[in-house]
């Protein structure tokens, strides 16, 4: 349609775009700009080239901080994706009164992540923590663990709370997905004689084949930028063993004062997040061509 | 004969193999349910115990049930004070992002103009954008501007960070809706903005109310900026206020149990009212 005037269009465009500019894109800009300066924040910058990347490079640290974070995005695509898969298996076969048991189990997702993480501080507590008293109570005392504050667990306590909120998340996401299922295939195969078992895992399993990429594709980039509950929780600790880039890199920004390093990291995990996402859709793409010739 | 015999004997041996099954079903999810439940109810339980009670036994229960501890949390932990600093962040996010995502997806989805595909790109890189691309140097300008420690440093970047998913979403709504209600619009000589106001946006509202849902949610529990952005104690929302406090009164377990059920009761409650919407809205939300 043609407006009244044409200006018209940049009027009702401007506010958002504005808005958008001001606080992401000259942002996104001006972060990449610093990664090739060095400043504190305050006062004169120096130029540095490409310093900082070359730093990176061999800064054993930032590494291992990719190494946490793909042990936490693979423990949390079990975690997370395939439990609520499970979970959504389970409430699309129950009956009438899911809804209770939707309530529970999505419950956390409405919480506030601080919360959250202050919560699961009491129950990974060494001395009244659920965990330790549970194990306690059932004369297990050689299983209790310091949970997050032994380099061994600690990494794993994590991603479990991570699991006990967005399992939920994306139980929903399939549950909605297994609805929209047409029931016709299920119901021959149930006459066939296929238990419910196998009609899960063969039928509708594969044909929430979208949902299931969208969620695996939202807990890869969503672990990248996963910050709040490894802030609150342990912080990067017990030494360093649950350092993520984001918690390494806000310390770098904002304790260290090193402006120009923790730029160059967030440039660098920025781009990590964006060509996985790239991949990943074109991998989609491909697949989808490649069920239209077959 | 033999087969209208043996169907009903079938038929009765498959009920029993189905009804196991579903009894089977909702036994693991009532254990799921417990489990998931249990850290919650265990919170709201031990907000009532005193410290000696919470070490002596962590699954006792309370030995009175004295819930004038909650007004105790509510008031030493300033929760009233947070709460209305999230509502008032949350609230202003929420006005802006429906007022400029509904005009900028009006304009995107209903006229041609030079440049469309340009501004709408630029826009959407905010759909892959994440966070930690920009906020390095969104805090050093907000210093510079003087608007760090301010309402506005949370309900800038907030709007921003809302804008590109509420643009695409009701853009996709704003597209469905038929051609002919426009063109009839403009055959009585409807301007533009009257076209906006009175026939977009009412056809809009549940588009509208599903970004608000997840808007709303996105803005009342984000972390990173309140932590980074504001220092200054009243103006704290409630996730950096319930941190805040919990490193004010580490030691004091029954009053940081009362104050997260305080935090954690609405969110259920509204969760439970608006089960359908908040769901519409997650879904919406993140399958982009």
């Amino acid at each position: 349609m043609k407006p009244n005037k044409p200006w018209v269009p940049f009027l009702f465009a401007a506010p958002a775009l504005m808005i958008f500019s001001f606080a992401v894109l000259v942002p996104l800009l001006a972060t990449a700009g610093f990664s090739f300066v060095e400043w504190s924040g305050y006062g004169p910058w120096t130029f540095v080239g490409i310093d900082n990347y070359r730093e990176l490079l061999t800064d054993a640290l930032f590494a291992k901080s990719f190494l946490n974070v793909l042990f936490y995005i693979a423990a949390t695509l079990v975690l997370e994706v395939f439990v609520g898969l499970c979970l959504a298996g389970l409430i699309s076969v129950q009956r009438g009164g899911s809804l209770w048991f939707r309530v529970a189990l999505f419950a956390p997702v409405m919480l506030p992540m601080v919360v959250v993480a202050v919560l699961w501080s009491f129950v990974y507590n060494p001395d009244f923590g659920l965990i330790n008293a549970a194990f306690q109570n059932l004369g297990l005392d050689s299983w209790t663990r310091i949970w997050l504050g032994d380099p061994d667990t600690a990494l794993w306590a994590i991603s479990v709370v991570s699991g006990w909120v967005f399992s939920g998340f994306f139980m929903i996401i399939f549950y909605s997905a297994l609805q929209q299922v047409p029931g016709e295939l299920s119901e021959s195969a149930r006459l066939d004689g296929a238990n419910e078992w196998r009609i899960f895992w063969s039928i509708k399993v594969p044909s929430i084949r979208n949902a299931l990429e969208v969620g695996v594709l939202l807990c890869v980039t969503g672990g990248f930028q996963g910050f709040d509950l490894f802030f609150v929780l342990t912080n990067g600790g017990p030494y360093n063993s649950t350092e993520i880039p984001t918690t390494l890199l806000v310390r770098t920004v904002f304790r260290n004062a090193d402006v120009g390093y923790g730029s160059a990291m967030a440039m660098v995990l920025t781009a990590v997040i964006i060509v996985v996402g790239l991949v990943f859709v074109r991998l989609r793409g491909w697949n989808q061509r490649k069920e239209v010739r077959a | 004969m033999t087969k209208t015999q043996g169907a009903p004997k079938n038929y009765a041996a498959l009920k029993w193999k189905t009804n196991v099954a579903r009894g089977l079903v909702t036994a693991s999810l009532t254990v799921m349910a417990l489990v998931y439940a249990f850290p919650l109810v265990w919170m709201a339980v031990s907000g009532l115990k005193t410290n000696q009670q919470i070490f002596r036994d962590p699954f006792a229960l309370p030995e009175t049930w004295d819930f004038s501890i909650w007004l105790e949390a509510w008031q030493v932990g300033n929760i009233g004070q947070y709460a209305l600093n999230s509502a008032i962040t949350t609230s202003a996010t929420v006005v802006v992002i429906l007022l400029c995502a509904s005009g900028a997806a009006f304009a995107f989805s209903r006229f041609d103009f030079k440049g469309k595909a340009i501004l709408m790109g630029v826009l959407s890189l905010g759909l892959l954008l994440p966070l930690q691309s920009y906020f390095i140097a969104q805090s050093a300008m907000f210093n510079a501007l003087y608007i760090t420690n301010t309402r506005f440093a949370l309900i800038i970047p907030y709007i921003a960070m809302g804008l590109p998913l509420a643009t695409y979403l009701l853009t996709v709504y704003l597209r469905a809706l038929p051609d002919e209600l426009f063109e009839a619009a403009r055959m009585e000589g409807a301007s533009d903005f009257t076209m906006y106001r009175l026939i977009a946006m009412p056809l809009l509202k549940p588009g509208i109310a599903t970004v608000a849902i997840f808007s709303a949610l996105n803005a009342w529990n984000e972390f990173l900026l309140a932590l980074l952005y504001v220092q200054d104690d009243a103006l704290k929302t409630i996730p950096t206020g319930l941190l805040a406090f919990s490193s004010r009164y580490v030691t004091d377990y029954g009053l940081l149990f009362a104050a997260l059920t305080i935090v954690t009761v609405p969110m259920i409650v509204i969760y439970v009212a608006f089960n359908k919407q908040i769901v519409e809205g997650i879904t919406a939300g993140s399958v982009k």
